[in-house]
């Protein structure tokens, strides 16, 4: 109440600085539960929009970004998306967070008839074409695609028959995406020998992985948070295995592949790393040092990369903005990646996701002692 | 208390809800107020206030059950997310209405109701909530299970029969104002005197000739059907179900609501939820005014977090009978004045 | 032989949280659920002490058991005490309520991501055969660490004074007090012991795994293993440490990776039907009028 107060009563004085603004609001988890993994994806959005507004903002106007912490709570989410769209008249609304949190999102979204945009968290399957008309998202993981481009990556590996192991942490959605992969793989020639789902509170991963090798799988794929996906390979490795590890490259991917050191822990991902220097990510750097983020900046890219799909949508958004004109910008909107991704991110009427899925893998090379690529953009179409 | 002057002559004015003329005229002055109240506040407020009629279902339940029978129960989510889990598969499977997944969800509370029950009667205090916590974990994983068995990743969506939020006001102040009328049926009862005497003294109440055993069991089925009842409609106001949403917080906010209330007292349950829902938004509220609000708004809910346990801590230390005890001692102010004390013998 | 390793870890880590909860009631009938954030703040405090103290890992490990061992006196004193005589509700939610307030704070000053103690300590975790086995070298750490806590636990219950004192105090509190035996001081021993126990846990599990906000569920797993056992024995946390270790291991090898959640619940219910007090517990007294 007593916010809503002092806001009308600044609103009341100072009309200008009030009203000029594209204003659109985030609903993420900051903290609770896969804070580690959102978090830096908000703060790193909400450096690049103070950026873009030093450098003038978009069509000559400012983008003010609302943050609201759900703490991957569904109700809080839901309050959240109520108060950005009554109180706060945002024209897109954007979900950061675990995906129980989609659905009440979703219908808010509905009700309001305001675009909501997943930036950062895992992809709905009604982004993918034909899309749900309200929902859109930029984020790297995508389900099924991920499954698709890491199997091929291993068939294109392996000399060998392979004999593949699957490990995922006990969440609906990565145990799917294992589901999907276990049956993807059979398609593929490659032999599944065992697949574990470990429950997310395990304090100890060695007895999933005590299953997983004693079925000698020569390849095994991780899909999952990353807690998960690393401590089941450790575990795997001081019991003595050997293989090779493909897991999906979370945010700290970069740094982790750096302190753990094995030449056969791979990482598949969408998103450019560090080590190869581009302008874009001095300019990730410098934005994100003004602003003082207490996040390494490898963990960052993400978070810059929505930043940007927000500010290419707000300028193809002609002033005074609302919701349908944003709905139309994003229905045909292509954002130049700057090489952070394999290509730009499109986005057509009928694709939400994007019109193409671009794929690396890295590893650590213990003879060179860095993170080395080993295979460079692989491109798979999204078509329905 | 009330003021002087006043006596009850005879037993039904003695077990009436609302006796003195002037409780009748404040009654109704609030009536009037409840009535009005989604009309004149803004859609956020109305939200709040649904969301805090919601909650005080589940928390007179809860009263009923620890507060009047002294069962302590700590799987009060998990009966949510039965009651919201009977709804969603229904919906699914079915494509029930609510006019069918409504009893049902009460029918599924009774029998889960009557397990949870089963345990109290060997067990007491500590090992009963412990209990109860294990079939909370258990209740979970099944919704877990059944959430990844049909495919149903993000949570199992369900069609609201109701979109307008100030239907959903008058749908839950109804509800809400049954379960209040039901409970306190029940507690001027034999029913409620049973509860109340094995909360005392078990083997003085078994002594006394009450069915210790069946007194039990019916303070748990009651009080599962009702927070059943709950989640079912929570899984319609919120038109989806998801297992992540019943976590043991759920029920710590509970149990909290019904101690910082006050035990023992319907009115506890009612001003517990009341503070325990709008809490948090208190806390941000207090934030912006003090100007922290852009420094920690990306911790808002550790800080959240926080408050709410060294608001609890501080509840239980220092105000041990609770809102309640606040409300009583801000009444008797009231109506003694000018004196401080009751008079001796009263 | 592999199997027996992996049981003798998870029933190290389950005996070591364990003993907390039980020296806790058995002392003063409280029921302590804030354990699991009291492991991780152990482990927070390990992190903290490794960054001060660089480059000396035995002078951070030692400080951050003292500092633990004095989180718990605090938490005694600062709360604990005003909660001895209240319902058994009251006492328990005072410690949910502890925890909540620990778990935000640790939020707020150590952030969200996960943290690398041992990194900051400068080892390794090694891998270390034992016969055709292997197990980690902060598994090992665990086993051998629990096997000399509980020994020296027991040595202190049963031939020190403090300890002979601790145990009374447990029996009957009101004799024990008009003997002379000042409680409070007794139960912050106890709660400090507890801690540093429970601190302990959570820096060796930290060791293996780095800091996550899982590691609060951990300690709320081990809780079946203390009440089966009997909630004030120490050789029943050990035994139902066991037991619901070799169910959980067995049944991930043979059964299903996911039952794994909530076998512990079950073996838990399954105690609570037969024997409520515990296998070694004591029997509750009877209601007496």
């Amino acid at each position: 109440m007593k916010k809503t107060l002092a806001a009308f009563l600044i609103s009341a004085a100072w009309p200008a600085l009030a009203q000029e603004a594209y204003v659109v609001g985030v609903s993420a988890a900051m903290t609770g539960p896969g804070a580690a993994t959102y978090a830096p994806v908000v703060e790193a959005m909400k450096a690049y929009l103070e950026h873009v507004n030093a450098k003038g903002g978009v069509n000559g106007k400012p983008i003010r970004l609302l943050v609201q912490d759900d703490g991957a709570e569904p109700s809080r989410a839901a309050a959240n998306a109520k108060k950005l769209l009554a109180q706060d008249n945002v024209v897109m609304l954007i979900n950061t967070s675990l995906s129980s949190t989609y659905a009440p999102m979703v219908s808010e979204a509905k009700r309001a008839n305001v675009p909501l945009y997943f930036g950062g968290s895992v992809c709905p399957k009604e982004t993918y074409p034909p899309a749900d008309p309200l929902q859109f998202c930029s984020s790297a993981f995508g389900a099924n695609l991920d499954s698709q481009g890491s199997l091929n990556f291993i068939k294109a590996q392996s000399k060998e028959p392979v004999r593949i192991g699957f490990a995922a942490m006990a969440i609906p959605i990565a145990r799917a995406e294992i589901d999907y992969a276990e049956g993807l793989s059979k398609t593929l020639g490659m032999t599944p020998v065992e697949k574990q789902i470990s429950p997310p509170p395990a304090p100890d991963y060695t007895p999933f992985a005590t299953k997983l090798k004693d079925a000698n799988p020569n390849w095994v794929f991780s899909w999952s948070p990353w807690v998960s996906q690393v401590r089941t390979f450790e575990a795997m490795r001081r019991l003595g295995w050997n293989g090779r590890y493909l897991t999906w490259a979370h945010l700290n991917a970069e740094d982790e592949l750096a302190r753990i050191k094995d030449g056969e822990f791979y990482v598949i991902g969408t998103n450019a790393l560090f080590q190869d220097n581009l302008p874009i990510h001095a300019e990730i750097r410098a934005v994100t040092h003004r602003a003082n983020l207490t996040y390494p900046v490898t963990y960052l890219t993400e978070g810059f990369i929505a930043g940007m799909v927000i500010e290419s949508t707000l300028k193809a958004t002609p002033w005074p903005p609302t919701p349908a004109k944003v709905l139309a910008a994003m229905n045909n909107l292509k954002v130049d990646m700057k090489g952070l991704r394999g290509g730009p991110l499109e986005w057509t009427k009928e694709n939400h996701f994007r019109t193409r899925q671009y794929y690396r893998v890295w590893r650590w090379d213990p003879s060179k002692n860095a993170v080395v690529r080993v295979q460079d953009w692989q491109a798979i179409d999204v078509k329905r | 208390m009330s003021s002087s002057g006043y006596f009850r002559t005879s037993y039904a004015r003695d077990a009436a809800l609302v006796d003195t003329r002037t409780q009748k005229a404040w009654l109704s002055v609030f009536c009037v107020a409840l009535a009005a109240f989604p009309f004149l506040a803004g859609p956020f407020a109305l939200d709040l206030a649904n969301q805090v009629l919601l909650t005080s279902i589940g928390a007179v339940a809860l009263m009923l059950l620890t507060g009047y029978a002294g069962q302590i129960s700590l799987g009060h989510a998990g009966l949510l997310a039965a009651g919201a889990f009977t709804a969603g598969i229904l919906f699914k499977e079915i494509g029930a209405s609510i006019w069918i997944t409504l009893p049902a969800s009460a029918a599924v509370g009774a029998l889960i109701g009557f397990v949870f029950g089963l345990p109290s009667l060997r067990l007491r205090g500590l090992y009963l909530a412990v209990s109860t916590l294990a079939l909370h974990f258990l209740v979970i994983h099944a919704g877990q299970e059944y959430e990844t068995r049909r495919g149903f990743s993000t949570g199992v969506v369900l069609d609201s029969p109701l979109a307008d939020a100030r239907a959903w006001f008058f749908v839950l102040l109804f509800a809400s104002a049954a379960t209040i009328l039901f409970s306190l049926n029940l507690l001027r009862g034999r029913t409620g005197r049973a509860w109340r005497a094995i909360h005392g003294r078990e083997a003085v109440a078994a002594a006394l000739g009450i069915n210790v055993k069946a007194a039990k069991l019916s303070a748990f089925v009651v009080s599962c059907t009702l927070t059943s009842i709950a989640g079912c409609l929570f899984a319609y106001y919120r038109g989806f179900v998801s297992a992540e949403a019943f976590s043991l917080f759920v029920t710590i906010q509970y149990v909290a609501a019904v101690i910082v209330g006050g035990i023992g007292s319907i009115l506890g349950a009612l001003l517990g939820t009341v503070f325990v829902v709008l809490f948090p938004y208190g806390i941000e509220a207090l934030m912006a005014v003090l100007g922290f609000a852009d420094r920690l708004s990306s911790v808002i809910f550790a800080v959240n977090y926080a408050a709410f346990g060294l608001a609890m801590i501080l509840f239980l230390v220092f105000e041990p009978q609770g809102l309640v005890g606040i409300w009583r001692r801000v009444q008797a102010w009231f109506l003694l004045w000018p004196f401080k004390q009751k008079p001796v013998g009263k | 032989m592999q199997l027996a390793a992996n049981i003798a870890v998870l029933a190290a880590i389950y005996a070591l949280i364990a003993c907390g909860y039980v020296l806790i009631y058995r002392v003063s009938r409280v029921l302590s659920l804030a354990h699991g954030e009291l492991m991780m703040l152990g482990a927070y405090g390990l992190a903290v002490t490794a960054s001060l103290f660089g480059g000396h890992p035995l002078v951070a490990i030692a400080a951050s058991a003292a500092l633990a061992l004095a989180v718990g006196f605090l938490v005694y004193g600062l709360l604990m005490w005003r909660m001895t005589g209240e319902s058994v509700l009251a006492a328990v939610l005072a410690t949910i309520a502890l925890g909540i307030l620990l778990r935000g704070a640790m939020i707020l000053a150590f952030g969200t991501q996960t943290q690398y103690p041992l990194q900051g300590l400068g080892w390794t975790n090694a891998s270390i055969a034992i016969g055709s086995a292997r197990i980690s070298a902060a598994g090992l750490t665990l086993v051998l660490g629990t096997a000399a806590v509980y020994g020296a636990l027991f040595v202190f219950l049963h031939a020190s004074r403090w300890g002979i004192r601790m145990r009374a105090a447990g029996q009957n509190p009101l004799l024990a007090a008009q003997r002379g035996v000042r409680l409070h001081g007794i139960y912050a021993l106890a709660w400090g012991l507890a801690t540093f126990t429970g601190g302990m846990a959570g820096m060796l599990i930290a060791c293996d795994a780095g800091i996550e906000s899982t590691l609060v569920t951990i300690g709320l797993k081990a809780f079946p293993a203390a009440l089966v056992g009997g909630l004030d024995s120490l050789l029943g946390a050990l035994a139902g440490a066991w037991i619901v270790a070799a169910a959980e291991v067995l049944l991930i090898h043979y059964v299903d990776p996911l039952l794994s959640d909530v076998v512990p619940f079950f073996v838990l219910l399954a105690m609570l039907v037969v024997r409520p007090w515990g296998l070694f517990g004591t029997r509750e007294e009877l209601d007496r009028v």
